[in-house]
């Protein structure tokens, strides 16, 4: 171990010094270079006081290859000046004290702002190395708290690690176990050493934070450490070293330790039991959500199905199926049922929305696709409506979840024809806007006055005009903004004032599938 | 046809009891299961012409089900669903349910459906059964062309393919899955772009009016339906 550690030293020692000699070579090379252009302008023109831009190589070197290279820049265009060109030439006499006096102020002047320069230069490197730091702690951060179950927070955590030190990690998850133990968990494979390894850490030494090096079956070297919690150890983590020959060098090592050090150190502060527990929460509560918003869709639901389905059945029967007053009974019953079922659908909606539980399953639509479903899944509602439809048949597909933008698109036809008069025009059209594709659905309804134009999509917000006459409960419009923001559109509204009409519009950003292979498609 | 046998499986009494008035009066003979276990016995005891099954049974979850009868038998299997879950639907279309039929519905749609599942697979003239006859339209098997209103259509590979496979379950739904499945393969699988671009084509072809199709359907988040 001891000679291990020795021989690690000297080859960095050896190493250290290359790279020093390296450095110093390239800041002659600059001087070099500088002196050869110097003496190619002096065959053309002559140049007083050309000491001046040595300046130059010198806060090059001083900014890119550090100090020690800089001072030597500073000593050889001293000396290339009093050689080339100080009189007498070729010489390093030099005659005229003004020269003299000219040399000791280059120095001063140049290993000033050489120490200006490589400071300026440490201050801007240490800068850019903070600010992706924060950045990579705030994505870090965010990603907590968007977390919704454990192992979510347990990648979160371990790609952060795997991300500064800049390795390949291994996070294992530390789970009680009955009886006081404990066991790992992990995803993926982690090789059967690195496992004991841990296991041995997390049984040895609780809350110790120290950390042990074991070697793989494959000549792989890890670097295995407990991490710190505020209640004890939170996991173990195991980092891939990669193929190193013998022992890993002290450096390598300490550096990784100073890392994790401010890692765990920030994990603590982010008080990581308290987010796992609030996982744990939310997706338990997410869980009675969705059982809860089932059992009563289900409720609900069930009464409405026998209702229609025996009404359609006694209108069909024997006997009865030409009479056509039952049949304009069955029609009231039909859209009473469809009425009730929308209501149903708009509380499951509002209970989703509220619970921030949007989720999309978004994919390429054609957008009159959209446009037709929403009107042929109300043609009931919409049959004493003049309905017409406006859909270029060259529109872009939308990259939406069908369902829900359908829904939206669908509260809105809703509305316009709530709110305008039997025989009415309902225009919907679908074209293109600049980059947009722009859905609008326009009626020559009530239209909006006052509040209603600022409080038209607030939860519960009913115009006072009609909501006497017409029933509803303030849901639509407030779901089909936030179905259409979910999908990343924007919605608004217009109207002229009162018995103007409205014009909705929806507007999404256009995209472009991804075009691989779209050789696939194009055949005729 | 009208003697039909017709399996019913809910766990609703008054759905079952509607359903039953209903096929009978349209000459069906219809068998009842209130839950799950029941409906297995009754469809291996007896075996139906169609199966409507709804979904939320108390004792086994709907695709199970589906499963399990598709493991022995070809009946054609309706699913009674409710508007808000297209992703379970595509499941049960997958499994091998043959279409569904949203809850609440009028009787009509349902027995159009049913009506629909129980027709042969294919509606082959019998004089040359490679051809196949779907509303205006007639697409020959062997030759691989159409026609519309008699007239010849002019089809690239990749939409004869999906033509063809619309119309062999012609009114029926067909989900996109099971149709990139078969023009595309497994890569592909959620480029459904590809068939969204397809199928406008096909549109352009076959639809009087392209932005507002009678032909070729859309079946929103589930497929596409071609009219019989």
């Amino acid at each position: 171990m001891r000679q291990d550690s020795y021989q690690v030293r000297q080859v960095s020692v050896r190493r250290r010094f290359q790279d020093d000699a390296l450095s110093v070579l390239k800041s002659l090379l600059l001087v070099g270079i500088t002196t050869i252009a110097l003496l190619i302008a002096e065959q053309f023109f002559s140049l007083r006081h050309l000491i001046l831009v040595y300046l130059v190589p010198v806060v090059i070197a001083a900014t890119n290859l550090g100090m020690v290279p800089a001072v030597i820049a500073v000593i050889a265009s001293g000396a290339a000046t009093v050689f080339f060109f100080y009189p007498p030439i070729y010489s390093f006499l030099i005659e005229d004290p003004q020269h003299v006096v000219e040399l000791l102020l280059f120095g001063f002047v140049a290993i000033v702002t050489g120490l200006l320069a490589t400071n300026l230069k440490r201050q801007a490197d240490l800068a850019r190395r903070r600010e992706t730091e924060v950045r990579e702690l705030y994505t870090f951060s965010r990603r907590l708290l968007a977390a919704h179950t454990t192992s979510d927070i347990y990648t979160a955590i371990r790609e952060h690690l795997a991300s500064i030190t800049g390795y390949r990690t291994i996070l294992f998850e530390i789970v009680a176990r009955g009886g006081g133990g404990v066991t790992l968990y992990t995803e993926g494979p982690v090789p059967e050493q690195v496992k004991r390894a841990a296991e041995l850490l997390v049984e040895g030494h609780k809350g110790s934070g120290k950390g042990s090096v074991v070697e793989d079956g494959e000549g792989r070297v890890w670097l295995v450490r407990a991490i710190p919690g505020k209640g004890g150890d939170f996991g173990v983590l195991a980092i891939d070293l990669g193929l190193q020959a013998g022992k890993i060098s002290d450096t390598i090592r300490k550096r990784i330790e100073s890392v994790l050090a401010d890692a765990t150190a920030t994990l603590e502060r982010l008080d990581l039991a308290h987010a796992l527990n609030d996982a744990r929460v939310r997706s338990e509560t997410e869980a009675l959500r969705d059982a809860l918003i089932g059992s009563v869709s289900h409720q609900l639901r069930t009464p409405l199905v026998s209702i229609l389905g025996a009404a359609t059945v006694i209108s069909r029967a024997p006997g009865n199926s030409g009479d056509p007053r039952l049949a304009s009974l069955v029609n009231i019953l039909r859209n009473e049922v469809d009425r009730l079922n929308n209501d149903v659908q708009d509380l499951l909606d509002a209970a989703l929305i509220s619970s921030k539980g949007i989720r999309l399953e978004c994919e390429w639509v054609e957008p009159s696709d959209i446009v037709n479903a929403a009107v042929d899944r109300r043609q009931r509602l919409l049959s004493g409506h003049h309905v017409l439809l406006d859909v270029s048949d060259e529109l872009p597909l939308i990259y939406v979840d069908p369902i829900l933008f359908e829904q939206a698109l669908g509260q809105i036809v809703d509305n316009a024809a709530k709110y305008s008069h039997p025989g009415s025009a309902i225009t919907i059209a679908a074209r293109c806007d600049c980059d947009s594709i722009v859905l609008s659905i326009k009626d020559e309804g009530i239209g909006l006055v006052g509040e209603e134009r600022t409080r038209l999509w607030e939860r519960f917000f009913r115009g006072g005009r009609h909501a006497s006459n017409v029933s509803g409960s303030g849901l639509g419009l407030w779901i089909a903004k936030a179905f259409v923001t979910a999908n990343g559109g924007e919605i608004e509204a217009l109207s002229e004032g009162a018995d103007c009409g409205t014009l909705v519009s929806i507007r999404l950003q256009a995209k472009e599938p991804a075009t691989r292979d779209l050789a696939v498609v194009d055949d005729g | 046809m009208g003697s039909a046998t017709i399996l019913v499986i809910d766990d609703e009494l008054h759905i079952r009891q509607f359903l039953r008035a209903a096929f009978e009066f349209e000459g069906f003979t219809v068998q009842e299961a209130c839950d799950a276990e029941e409906g297995i016995r009754s469809a291996t005891l007896k075996p139906p012409d169609l199966i409507i099954l709804d979904l939320g049974l108390p004792d086994r979850d709907g695709s199970s089900i589906i499963t399990r009868l598709r493991s022995w038998s070809n009946t054609p299997i309706i699913v009674l669903t409710v508007r808000s879950s297209e992703r379970e639907k595509v499941r049960l279309l997958e499994l091998g349910a043959d279409d569904y039929v949203v809850k609440p519905f009028g009787i009509g749609e349902l027995i159009a459906r049913a009506h629909a599942t129980l027709r042969p697979r294919l509606a082959t003239t019998p004089a040359n059964d490679h051809v196949v006859r779907v509303g205006p339209l007639e697409i020959n098997l062997a030759t691989r062309s159409g026609t519309i209103d008699g007239e010849r259509l002019v089809l690239g590979p990749k939409e004869y393919l999906v033509l063809e496979i619309l119309a062999q379950h012609a009114g029926k739904v067909v989900t996109r899955q099971q149709i990139m499945k078969q023009v595309w393969g497994g890569p592909h699988l959620d480029d459904t772009h590809y068939l969204r671009i397809i199928v406008r084509k096909l549109r352009k072809k076959i639809e009087v009016d392209p932005t507002r199709p009678r032909i070729l359907l859309t079946e929103l988040g589930i497929g596409y339906r071609l009219v019989r």
